[in-house]
């Protein structure tokens, strides 16, 4: 049980259309270990994005267990509400999407310090200039990101995600607005955090290629794991 | 380092036309309540110290529309009323007075004044009571004459400096062809005593044939009479009619009170009107950055922080506008203070706006408060926004 | 309707209320448009520019210009921040002459003396604008500033204020004072014109007329 980073069981996500009844998420079980580099792949509509969610504490499952770092997050009947989930969220986890999300008015160092203007952990802002370096966008620290590439913006998002020291990195479709050379460089940017900085990552892709830098992929269909 | 001030500063900066035009907004109402203020302020001073100056607070005048005597003065000194002498007699007697004066005014037309002539008015006083009640009138030359029945003059400063008469010099009363000796010029007052020709009330009656009468009296009342009594008592006298400078003062000001009230919803509108505005403003930026603010919150973002960060935005412009509209005042207050003067049908002299530290404090406290509660509501609904709801929008 | 009638003898009470003017009066046109068509024929334009002794040369040059003129500034009225008003008069593009006034005090009252000036100095025409005096009908009829046009300041220069006599003779000799009640006001208005002039030749001509000036260091 130690080294389990996250252990999901039963997770299920229901919506209600009318009168119908949409299972996003229907009994999905799974556990990633510590360190662990995860794909999480499949078809549109197959509730990749909403499993990553549940994963993520971005969102409540209708039902199901969810354990982080031994930690029990949902089941027994809890819900929570958005700012409890803020606080879990904050302690644990770090997120880059498809978009970006930089301030454009702010410099890169700035970007990857916005977390601060809410919350930081102790020590956190020693780990300002040690990503920039890691990620590679140390020349550009003082740069907007209007001046950056699109990798490079990424990377900057990567670092911001990563500038309080979470213990998983959740990437939901990160390389979906760059090209295939762009993309290539995030996989391994990804990758080599993954196996130098032992930071466990799950990653949520459309990309085949991408989702081969992973050690194991897990394949959605319909809301269920296709074994 | 990074703060929140300066996130919420720099996300200003990400539209600036549009966080110059809000900010404009504010500044012109923050102009117009400035100045609003100011003008409260100046024009009740200036009015009281204009009323004041009179010397006297009660006028006695002869009977009949006054509109009439003044519109006839205006056009050629004929067709006034007067009063008897007999009056100052009885009105000196009675216990709240303090001191009367008697004044007579005539008037003459003068070919030479302006362009085709206009007229030249003298107003006769009396050597004795007049100097005493109007004590604060000082002398840039001579001194008020003392004979009662002398053929001299004392001038004003602007009726001096327009024939270019001083003390020793004489002035010549066109039409009669008389000839006076000029022995005072006062200081200027800023009154319409810097305009006015004074002569001895006997030396007046005299010239212009009118023995004993009079179309003026001026009355000081003592400090302790009841003043509305006393003018009672008057409204009593028959062929006067009571002009009360105290009530006189209470006209305008309840008039101007009036306008005030006016002017002061107008800025409030104003006010609103720019407040909406940034409303708007703020309410469209947050809808825009809809979906970065939801990835804010998976940023560690709570709600509070979101709110806040809002919130600062709408503070930011109000404070800025706040500042610009004062700016603007100051620079412009002789500008507005020439606009009200064409408004106004009677303006006091001397400055009407008086600006101060504590108005510049006030209007900027107002503008700030304003802007604090009406940026609550965009703040609040970008506090609202979900990660989620970012991040589902973001899906296909 | 009682209130309105207080306002109103308030009204009354301060309808002599002259404008403001926290400086020392100038001489303007009474209405420049209608007044420079009829005192310069020819004319298509003017425009018009504020002077005065103070901006100039302040005090020293004051000092200087009574030198010239022969006579001390008057009184408290005649001073070195009093604004000066000069016409410059165009036709077409053309700068032509000029057109500028002085306030002089005259016995009675005040006396504005304008001069019609080409553009070499020469009077063109005289204008009282404004004269309080018992002799107004001698000293405004139309012979009387008839005697003033072809002069400048080289005759005037010759002209002494003090003592009221040209030495040596010249044209300022013909200038005749058309009655003897008109005395004060007359050698007033020599005054005035050789003001005018002096302060035309030191704002405009440059001081040309300089070398007639007999004095010491002017």
């Amino acid at each position: 049980m130690n080294n389990i980073a996250i252990n999901a069981e039963n997770l299920t996500k229901t919506y209600s259309r009318g009168i119908e009844q949409i299972h996003a998420v229907n009994g999905v079980s799974l556990a990633i270990r510590a360190g662990e580099f995860v794909s999480v792949v499949g078809p549109s509509g197959s509730g990749k994005t909403t499993l990553i969610n549940i994963l993520g504490c971005l969102d409540n499952p209708t039902s199901g267990r969810l354990t982080i770092d031994g930690r029990g997050i949902f089941g027994d009947g809890r819900s929570f509400s958005e700012r409890q989930l803020t606080r879990i969220r904050r302690e644990l986890f770090g997120y880059i999407f498809q978009k970006f999300y930089l301030i454009p008015t702010l410099t890169v160092a700035e970007n990857v310090m916005l977390p601060f203007t809410f919350y930081r952990k102790d020590g956190a802002e020693n780990n300002v200039s040690r990503l920039l370096d890691l990620l590679g966008i140390e020349k550009r620290k003082n740069h907007l990101p209007g001046q950056l590439s699109g990798g490079e913006m990424q990377r900057t998002a990567i670092a911001r995600a990563l500038v309080n020291d979470p213990r998983i990195l959740l990437a939901d479709e990160p390389t979906g607005n760059l090209d295939t050379a762009r993309s290539k460089e995030i996989g391994q940017v990804l990758k080599e955090l993954n196996e130098q900085q032992g930071i466990t990552i799950i990653l949520v892709t459309h990309n085949p290629a991408l989702a081969q830098t992973a050690h194991r992929t897990i394949t959605l269909h319909d809301g269920n794991i296709k074994v | 380092m990074i703060n929140i001030y300066k996130v919420s500063f720099k996300n200003l900066l990400r539209k600036r036309t549009r966080t110059v035009l809000t900010i404009f907004g504010i500044a012109l109402s923050a102009w117009v309540l400035a100045s609003l203020l100011g003008f409260n302020k100046g024009y009740e001073a200036s009015l009281s110290r204009d009323i004041d100056n009179m010397g006297f607070q009660v006028l006695l005048t002869a009977k009949g529309c006054p509109y009439e005597a003044a519109t006839l003065m205006l056009k050629g000194g004929t067709g006034m009323r007067y009063m008897s002498e007999d009056v100052v007699r009885q009105v000196a007697a009675e216990p709240e007075v303090d001191g009367v004066t008697p004044m007579l005014m005539q008037a003459i037309f003068d070919p030479n004044k302006g362009e085709s002539g206009g007229i030249a008015a003298y107003l006769g006083v009396d050597p004795v009571t007049f100097p005493r009640m109007k004590s604060f009138l000082e002398f840039r030359q001579g001194r008020w004459f003392t004979d009662p029945d002398a053929m001299e003059a004392v001038l004003g400063y602007e009726a001096a400096e327009l024939e270019q008469r001083e003390a020793g010099d004489i002035l010549l009363i066109p039409e009669k062809d008389i000839e006076l000796k000029v022995v005072g010029v006062l200081k200027r007052t800023g009154t319409q005593d810097d305009g006015t020709i004074f002569m001895p009330i006997r030396t007046v009656q005299t010239l212009f044939n009118k023995p004993g009468e009079l179309t003026g009296l001026g009355i000081k009342v003592r400090q302790d009479a009841d003043i509305v009594a006393f003018e009672e008592k008057l409204y009593g006298l028959p062929d006067v009619q009571v002009v009360s400078l105290a009530q006189v003062k209470q006209t305008i000001m309840n008039l101007v009170t009036t306008a005030r009230i006016m002017v002061f919803s107008i800025a409030v509108i104003a006010v609103l009107i720019a407040m909406v505005g940034v409303i708007n403003t703020i309410l469209m930026s947050v809808f825009e950055r809809y979906q970065e603010i939801g990835i804010l919150k998976s940023i560690g973002a709570m709600p509070w922080d979101i709110f806040k960060l809002i919130w600062i935005e709408t503070f930011i412009l109000c404070f800025l506008g706040g500042l610009v509209g004062t700016a603007i005042t100051f620079g412009l207050s002789k500008l507005t203070e020439v606009l009200i003067r064409n408004l106004l049908p009677y303006a006091p002299t001397g400055s009407l706006i008086q600006l101060d530290a504590r108005l510049v404090i006030m209007t900027l406290f107002s503008i700030m408060l304003i802007g604090v509660i009406s940026g609550m509501y965009p703040a609040w609904k970008a506090a609202r926004i979900r990660p989620l709801d970012a991040i589902r929008s973001e899906v296909a | 309707m009682k209130t309105i009638r207080i306002l109103i003898a308030c009204l009354t009470l301060l309808a002599f209320a002259h404008p403001s003017a926290h400086a020392a009066v100038g001489c303007d046109l009474n209405d420049p448009d209608r007044d420079v068509a009829r005192l310069f024929p020819g004319s298509t334009g003017y425009k018009t520019m504020y002077v005065s002794i103070d901006k100039k040369g302040g005090d020293a040059l004051a000092r200087q210009i009574e030198n010239r003129l022969g006579d001390k500034f008057q009184g408290i009225f005649e001073t070195a921040d009093v604004p000066y008003t000069i016409y410059e008069i165009y036709k077409n593009t053309d700068k032509i002459g000029y057109i500028h006034g002085v306030n002089q005090k005259g016995r009675h009252g005040g006396i504005q003396v304008f001069l019609v000036l080409d553009m070499d100095g020469v009077i063109r025409s005289f204008y009282f604008q404004k004269l309080t005096s018992r002799a107004a009908g001698a000293l405004r009829d139309p012979g009387f500033g008839k005697q003033f046009e072809g002069l400048t300041l080289a005759d005037f220069y010759n002209y002494d204020v003090a003592s009221k006599k040209t030495l040596p003779p010249g044209r300022v000799d013909a200038i005749k004072n058309p009655s003897p009640d008109a005395a004060d006001d007359f050698y007033a208005s020599l005054r005035a014109t050789k003001k005018n002039l002096i302060l035309m030749d030191e704002f405009m001509y440059g001081n040309k007329y300089m070398k007639y000036f007999k004095g010491d260091a002017p």
